[in-house]
């Protein structure tokens, strides 16, 4: 089953991101934070990664894109993409070196959500 | 403490007045005592000249007596000579002294405006630079007491606005943070309860009718306030001056088309007609295509939901002069011309009787106007209460790539 690593500091959202993932028929992960994330994908088995990381972009204790940034810099190559606050979320959010599959804004559109998830873990 | 121009006239006068007076009683003295000199050596002239007359008239000595006569005649019209030059030297040494007295005031006049001129052309320039923005603009002190407080007073005044000024800029600095943060803030709140409303909604059939009804309300009313989100964001952006666009140049047709095809279930749901009319060839325009649509489709909006069913709209696009109008025009109701001159502001919306199933925010006409001065454009409504309105914007045509 195709998993999803979900990080928000909201858990209103992270039960929302839950319900309408495995509605879709998903394996959920949520972490709360940035450093959750780093914990969550280094504790777990290798070889059993995420197949795609869904990481807001600012979190207390550790962002989003500071996160990725650690997780790239360690290897992990699992597609991501970036929920931002910002009405228009663009590559000014995270350096053009970082490599992000895409950006989504809040509220999220989930038909645009769930068609990226499809097309990236394809 | 600097000198005063009213002491230095003060002095001046003073002076010219003494030296004006001293010349004056010289040279009357003088001209009075010379006067009395030649008298009396005339008289003493006449004298000498009538003993020796005596002499002559006894006719002793007659020789020398009569050499005499003739010699008081020489000596008294030496004295007139004498005393018409000294007259004269007078003359000359009182006409000299008023003139000396007169460059005098003249020197002192220039002097004084000279000291005064520079420090009131700085304050000149130094007030023009502060009409123009210039908070920094300032004066140097000094010179007469009376331009040095007149410059005084300016600094302090030119100090004032420069504080006032920082602190209306921070106010505005703390509105438009307050309003990005709090549109911030607002979006994960708004993002959980659009969110589980759509999940209500993936199990849609096993709702009841009045059920399906409720969340759809609610449903409207998150699309509505991301709305009001997304155009408060834009008006913090654009009061902050960080709205920004990246213009590049851009046909206009095709976003015509994509701003009418987004409206056209709407206007079609309303029983709306719904066309448009684009002059053919229209020149490129420099803009960001986003930004046009954006303000496309508030105008088309603003059409559909002001006018009843069976309007019109119309979308016209057309070359006047130099720039490309594009237009939106309905045959709905119109506009009051009380409420046309403030139909750009924030929060200005049509009839209170109207607005009950008006879905805008009241903020998508200022931003409008904004995004297209932003693009160097102008913004125009025209309305007829009973036949319609008319918005439009001008943009200036971006110059042909090929000629």
């Amino acid at each position: 089953m195709t998993r999803v690593l979900v990080a928000d500091d909201s858990e209103t959202i992270l039960l929302l991101m839950r319900t309408r993932l495995e509605l879709a028929g998903y394996e959920v992960e949520t972490a709360a934070d940035g450093q959750e994330v780093t914990e969550v994908i280094h504790a777990g088995e290798p070889g059993r990664l995420p197949d795609l990381l869904l990481l807001d972009a600012m979190m207390p204790r550790k962002s989003g894109i500071d996160a990725l940034r650690e997780l790239r810099a360690a290897g992990v190559d699992t597609p991501a993409l970036i929920v931002s606050a910002h009405q228009d979320a663009t590559d000014a959010d995270a350096p053009g070196d970082l490599e992000v599959s895409g950006y989504l804004t809040k509220p999220i559109d989930f038909d645009r959500l769930l068609a990226s998830i499809a097309e990236l873990t394809a | 403490m600097s000198p005063s121009l009213a002491n230095r006239l003060r002095i001046g006068f003073a002076i010219g007045f003494a030296v004006l007076t001293a010349m004056a009683v010289i040279g009357v003295g003088r001209f009075i005592q010379q006067r009395q000199d030649f008298e009396d050596a005339i008289a003493r002239s006449y004298q000498v000249e009538m003993a020796a007359r005596v002499q002559l008239a006894r006719g002793a000595n007659p020789a020398s007596a009569r050499s005499v006569v003739t010699a008081q005649a020489d000596r008294r019209q030496e004295l007139r000579d004498q005393i018409s030059s000294d007259t004269r030297d007078t003359a000359l040494l009182v006409a000299a002294g008023l003139i000396a007295g007169l460059t005098g005031a003249v020197l002192l006049f220039s002097g004084l405006i000279a000291s005064m001129r520079r420090p009131l052309e700085e304050l000149v320039e130094a007030s023009g630079r502060l009409a123009a923005g210039d908070r920094g603009a300032r004066v140097e002190v000094g010179g007469l007491s009376e331009t040095a407080t007149l410059g005084a007073a300016f600094n302090e005044m030119a100090g004032q606005l420069e504080i006032e000024a920082s602190q209306r800029d921070q106010l505005d600095r703390l509105k438009d943070e307050f309003v990005l943060t709090a549109s911030h803030e607002l979006r994960s709140p708004l993002t959980s309860v659009q969110g589980f409303a759509e999940i209500l909604m993936l199990d849609r059939d096993s709702l009841t009718p009045k059920q399906v009804d409720t969340v759809e309300i609610i449903l409207d009313n998150c699309r509505h306030l991301v709305r009001l989100l997304n155009d408060l964001l834009d008006l913090a952006r654009s009061d902050a001056g960080r709205l920004a666009i990246t213009p590049r140049p851009t046909e206009l047709a095709p976003l015509i088309d994509d701003a009418v095809r987004t409206m056209r279930a709407q206007t079609d749901g309303g029983g709306q007609t719904l066309t448009q009319r684009v002059e053919p060839g229209l020149p490129l325009v420099n803009v960001e295509g986003d930004r046009i649509r954006q303000i496309l489709v508030n105008f088309l909006t603003n059409a559909h939901e002001y006018s009843p069913e069976g309007a019109t709209i119309e979308v016209t696009a057309r070359v006047v002069d130099a720039d490309v109008e594009i237009a939106v025009t309905d045959d709905g109701p119109g506009i009051p011309e009380s409420q046309l001159e403030h139909i750009f502001e924030r929060f200005t919306r049509g009839d209170a009787g109207m607005t009950q199933r008006v879905g805008g925010t009241g903020l998508g006409l200022a931003i409008s106007k904004s995004l297209v001065e932003l693009h160097g454009g102008t913004i125009a409504v025209d309305s007829t209460v009973g036949a319609g309105s008319a918005f439009s914007f001008r943009l200036p045509a971006a110059a042909r790539a090929s000629r």
